[in-house]
């Protein structure tokens, strides 16, 4: 009897598995000219089971105060891990938040968090989204209560952290795993560098152009360098930006360098999704910015661009669209 | 030459290894020193009121006249060491303790497994250590669930305090006083030295007592008329923090 009632139990944990996750595991793979990670895994390695649990509460809406915001409603697969091309993400009761929501693939590879880098950890960072009010509006504890309250998650922490009381640590952990898996890398501009395609002249102008004129921040394999710069957008801020966590005058105005890749789909761009396509931002770098005291020295002129050239930057930027990522069963 | 090396090696090898296994054969569990305890109990007290701290009880500022009644009055104190008269020191492990003033037990914080011995100095820091606000996902006493974490700028508050005082222009006061680095970093190290030692006794509890004034975070900064409400780190709070830290202070050892 007793045999037979753990057969069930395993049976019931195997069937729960193979739900939440429907294709082959392999865990995580990058190719070999990104860098190492920032994120170490430290205390928290990569599991099937971590990550299927992180799945699980990405897509559970019950992490907001009524139950009706989850991870995944901002963060969406389809349009690159960024919101559903709004400019502001709706919260619990249908709150708008303040700064544009942005992609969150190659986050172990990011050594900080959110626009103005307030956050300096990857496991840390889902607290602000749960508890922020104008976005999931709950507080940690009841979060933690509720997932108590869960037999099933009580089950599934259980077999991915061996704890059988759940607290946010091993929540914050197990999200952190399913986060970390979300990496973009097999764009066409990936197959490029792998010799596995090419470019076609238009994008392979685009990629010259782009190297001379758009790298010295979207750095390259990550298209960012993850500095805070002042790109021009007004002469006088609403949003202080970096300068609101460092509170050094210096700072004002500057945002994260975003990354580009999935560019195409992560529409609108800018810290306030103020541009709707990438024809309004290359028009404001090569003839829109704007003065102020901190603004990035090399944009004082502006990238002056031609027609011709803005079209083959944008083919190029087409290029950094990862289908792979975007239709990988793995995360839904 | 080479074997006159390879046989004094392994001469020196076996007899290492009978020595060892001697050494085995004869060890003895170590009964001629254990652990003792020490319990810190901290006093809280509102200025020279020599009473205890009540939440929710009106109190009169001795410096700003403010009435002040407490809702939330909690902070963190952490990594505790003890030093040995030899000079080594002790460290308790994963040392950290939340002291909410609405919850009594938490005004006594125990640190166990501390080696029998004579110790001369302890060493304590006011707030969370910069390595743990930095370091990810945490639990127990600095879990986020106690809400003495700042999300939207990765860290922890040090010390909480809200409540209601009339001079406040909205009623309410909140002071949440937080930063790690710095200048105005809140966080701080702060040590007593015993002029009598503190003497660990095996199996025993020893208690540290402190004292702290909870007025003395508002000595400086003022009435609640100007200030109502401090929420990030700078020139503010660390004031504040360090008018609190001065209200800290060491009183005596009940062995």
């Amino acid at each position: 009897m007793k045999h037979f009632l753990i057969f069930i139990i395993l049976t019931g944990l195997f069937a729960c598995k193979k739900e939440i996750i429907k294709t082959e595991w392999i865990g995580l793979s990058y190719p070999s000219y990104f860098p190492d990670p920032v994120y170490k895994f430290n205390n928290n390695e990569l599991t099937v089971q971590r990550f299927a649990l992180g799945k699980k509460l990405f897509f559970d809406k019950n992490l907001s105060l009524d139950g009706t915001i989850a991870c995944a409603s901002c963060h969406a697969q389809s349009h690159g891990f960024a919101d559903h091309n709004v400019s502001f993400s709706s919260g619990v009761g249908g709150a708008l938040g303040t700064r544009n929501s942005p992609s969150i693939a190659n986050m172990i590879w990011s050594p900080s968090f959110m626009w103005d880098g307030g956050v300096n950890h990857i496991e840390v960072f889902s607290v602000a989204p749960i508890t922020n009010p104008l976005e999931m509006k709950e507080t940690m504890a009841h979060v933690v209560s509720k997932l108590n309250a869960d037999s099933e998650y009580l089950i599934l922490f259980k077999e991915a952290y061996g704890v059988s009381q759940i607290n946010d640590q091993v929540m914050l952990r197990a999200l952190t795993n399913y986060m970390s898996m979300i990496v973009s890398c097999n764009s066409k501009y990936d197959k490029v560098k792998q010799g596995k395609a090419s470019f076609t002249t238009l994008e392979n102008n685009g990629y010259t152009l782009f190297q001379a004129k758009c790298a010295t921040c979207h750095t390259e394999p990550l298209f960012t360098n993850y500095s805070y710069i002042n790109n021009g957008l007004d002469s006088v801020f609403t949003d202080l930006g970096r300068a609101r966590i460092t509170f050094n005058d210096l700072d004002r105005g500057k945002f994260k360098v975003p990354s580009l890749r999935n560019v195409t789909l992560t529409y609108p761009y800018m810290h306030d999704g103020r541009f709707w396509t990438l024809d309004q931002v290359l028009d404001h770098y090569s003839e829109g910015i704007k003065p102020s005291s901190t603004l990035h020295p090399s944009l004082v002129d502006g990238i002056p661009l031609s027609i011709d050239e803005k079209s083959a930057i944008k083919a190029f930027l087409g290029t950094l669209k990862d289908n792979e990522l975007l239709n990988n069963r793995l995360f839904y | 030459m080479k074997s006159i090396i390879f046989k004094s090696v392994a001469a020196v090898a076996v007899f290492a290894f009978i020595l060892s296994s001697c050494k085995k054969d004869t060890q003895e569990p170590e009964t001629t020193t254990g652990n003792g305890q020490v319990s810190v109990k901290l006093f809280h007290h509102w200025g020279m009121e020599s009473t205890k701290f009540q939440m929710n009880t009106d109190y009169t500022h001795p410096m700003n006249g403010d009435t002040m009644s407490f809702s939330t009055y909690k902070y963190y104190i952490s990594n505790f060491r003890l030093k040995k008269s030899d000079g080594t020191w002790w460290k308790h492990p994963e040392s950290y303790f939340l002291v909410d003033l609405s919850n009594e037990a938490s005004t006594t914080l125990s640190l166990g497994s501390i080696p029998a011995g004579e110790y001369i100095e302890m060493s304590y820091v006011l707030g969370v250590d910069s390595l743990r606000n930095v370091s990810g996902a945490q639990s127990g006493a600095l879990s986020p669930s106690n809400d003495m974490f700042w999300s939207w700028m990765t860290g922890y508050v040090m010390i909480k305090a809200e409540g209601q005082s009339p001079q406040s222009s909205t009623g309410n006061f909140a002071f949440h006083l937080g930063g790690f680095s710095g200048q105005y970093s809140v966080v701080a190290t702060k040590s007593v030295t015993f002029s009598n030692p503190l003497t660990i006794t095996t199996g025993k509890t020893s208690e540290v007592h402190f004292d702290v004034n909870t007025a003395m975070t508002w000595c400086t900064s003022g009435s609640c008329a100007g200030t109502s409400s401090v929420m990030m780190p700078g020139a503010a709070a660390f004031q504040m923090a360090t008018d609190f830290h001065n209200g800290f202070n060491f009183d005596h050892i009940v062995e």
